[in-house]
């Protein structure tokens, strides 16, 4: 009996020692995906961080948790089949920086918030996680996270989707520039200091 | 007081009822006709029929900002600490109390009201006149609600996106309710003007655009800063919070 016993106990061990290696990183679900990057930007991205740093850290942030070709295509619009392979690829590039530069310093201004999911819920092929940012004893915003494929396409806040916002504003600055793609280039080429 | 003031928002608001009918019908012709624009060539809810005039009220708000609101936002938050400042806004929202209510029962939305009047009840009487929000530290969070947002509930369009002086994002539909809801449901201009007191009038409302101002120094300097075109960032995200708000912050019924 006792060979067996020992045998069980190695069986359970081994499993155990395996759980996390049989699971992928990419088998997180959409909620777990939202909690550990809310967690790890909460941490990682406000403070005390110098500016280049705090940068790096959130491109990586934001190329783990998202899926910035997808959000890329999608804020281009219909624009986005207008643009030859050199426009799109240029425009990707600039796209990242952008957002980089916009996103980043807004962590700066961090000043105690707390994040918690509360929910999700299903809207065609994707998830929506839903959290809330708040402050103890204040009401507190609602942001949800469109969650396709294991990689976030879209954040709400208080109903503000920011795909939708960049969409509007790349838009209009392509419309003036009158429907060239050339304007938005060159305007993300100036804010985000050349490419 | 309480009391008093009750009784004076259900009048205003039963003779605010009498004139709503003859408003409603006129702000429902004005938006058929905003609504029969020619479609252009832009994605839905980025149209802007006006856009050339409203961007040259933009620019005329931004000069008009540089020179006087930004600067004065910026004496008054450097004057005043931030606890009176506060005092300040609660007091100019409890002041809101009653518009506020008198929406949320023509929306239908009875426990929102019952949440209005309850910290208006709270805050004019234990709050010292609306200084201190007590009602918050009982779970009763302030919300917004004005009959522009009325309207969009009684299937009222919106009408072509305005940008005005000095109040910036609107649109007839809500311009139309910002009218009603500062000269027909407040009760407080009707008192002001019985009392022959329309400074008061006057105080609160500047007050109100010198206390927003003051709260959105970093955030609009933040848009100025990072984004490429501020004024179609402003007129995208001002829409989807105006759609949020009209909702009251429920999902839309179907996905984009």
């Amino acid at each position: 009996m006792r060979p067996r016993a020992i045998s069980r106990v190695l069986l359970i061990l081994a499993t155990v020692l395996m759980l996390p290696m049989m699971q992928p990183a990419t088998a997180q679900t959409p909620k777990a995906l939202v909690e550990t990057l809310g967690d790890k930007a909460i941490r990682q991205l406000t403070g005390n961080v110098a500016r280049p740093e705090r940068e790096a850290r959130f491109r990586s942030l934001l190329n783990d948790g998202f899926d910035v070709h997808a959000i890329g295509r999608f804020t281009l619009g219909r624009y986005w089949h207008q643009a030859n392979p050199t426009q799109q690829a240029e425009y990707l590039k600039l796209f990242e920086k952008f957002i980089v530069q916009a996103y980043a310093a807004r962590f700066a201004e961090y000043s105690g918030e707390q994040f918690r999911v509360v929910g999700e819920r299903a809207d065609g092929n994707v998830v929506v996680v839903q959290s809330e940012v708040f402050k103890p004893g204040n009401p507190p915003a609602k942001v949800d996270w469109r969650v396709q494929g294991h990689k976030i396409v879209d954040v709400i806040v208080e109903g503000i989707s920011m795909a939708i916002t960049q969409r509007s504003e790349f838009a209009a600055v392509i419309q003036r520039g009158g429907g060239n793609i050339d304007a938005l280039l060159t305007a993300l080429r100036q804010k985000t200091g050349g490419a | 007081m309480t009391a008093l003031s009750i009784t004076a928002t259900l009048r205003a608001t039963s003779r605010a009822w009498r004139r709503m009918g003859a408003i409603a019908l006129a702000c429902a012709l004005l938006f058929a006709a905003g609504t029969a624009m020619p479609a252009l060539a832009q994605d839905a809810g980025d149209e802007d029929p006006l856009e050339d005039i409203n961007r040259a009220v933009y620019e005329f708000n931004r000069v008009l900002d540089g020179l006087l609101l930004k600067p004065a936002a910026m004496i008054y938050r450097g004057l005043l600490p931030e606890e009176v400042r506060d005092g300040v806004r609660n007091v100019l929202d409890n002041l809101q109390a009653p518009v506020i209510a008198a929406n949320d029962l023509m929306q239908g939305e009875t426990r929102r009201a019952q949440v209005t009047l309850e910290r208006f009840a709270i805050n004019t009487t234990v709050g010292g006149l609306g200084i201190f929000d007590v009602a918050k530290q009982h779970g009763r969070y302030k919300h917004a609600e004005d009959f522009g947002q009325t309207l969009a509930v009684w299937g009222v369009g919106g009408g072509p996106y305005l940008y005005l002086p000095v109040l910036g994002p609107s649109n007839p539909r809500d311009l139309a309710g910002l009218v009603v809801d500062s000269f027909v449901i407040d009760p407080w201009t009707h008192i002001a003007r019985a009392n022959d007191a329309d400074w008061f009038t006057y105080t609160r409302f500047g007050l109100n655009i010198l206390d927003t101002r003051a709260r959105t120094i970093e955030m609009l300097d933040d848009i100025e800063r990072n984004q490429i075109d501020p004024y179609s960032f402003i007129r995208t995200t001002s829409r989807q919070r105006r759609d949020n708000e009209i909702l009251n912050g429920r999902p839309a019924a179907a996905g984009r």
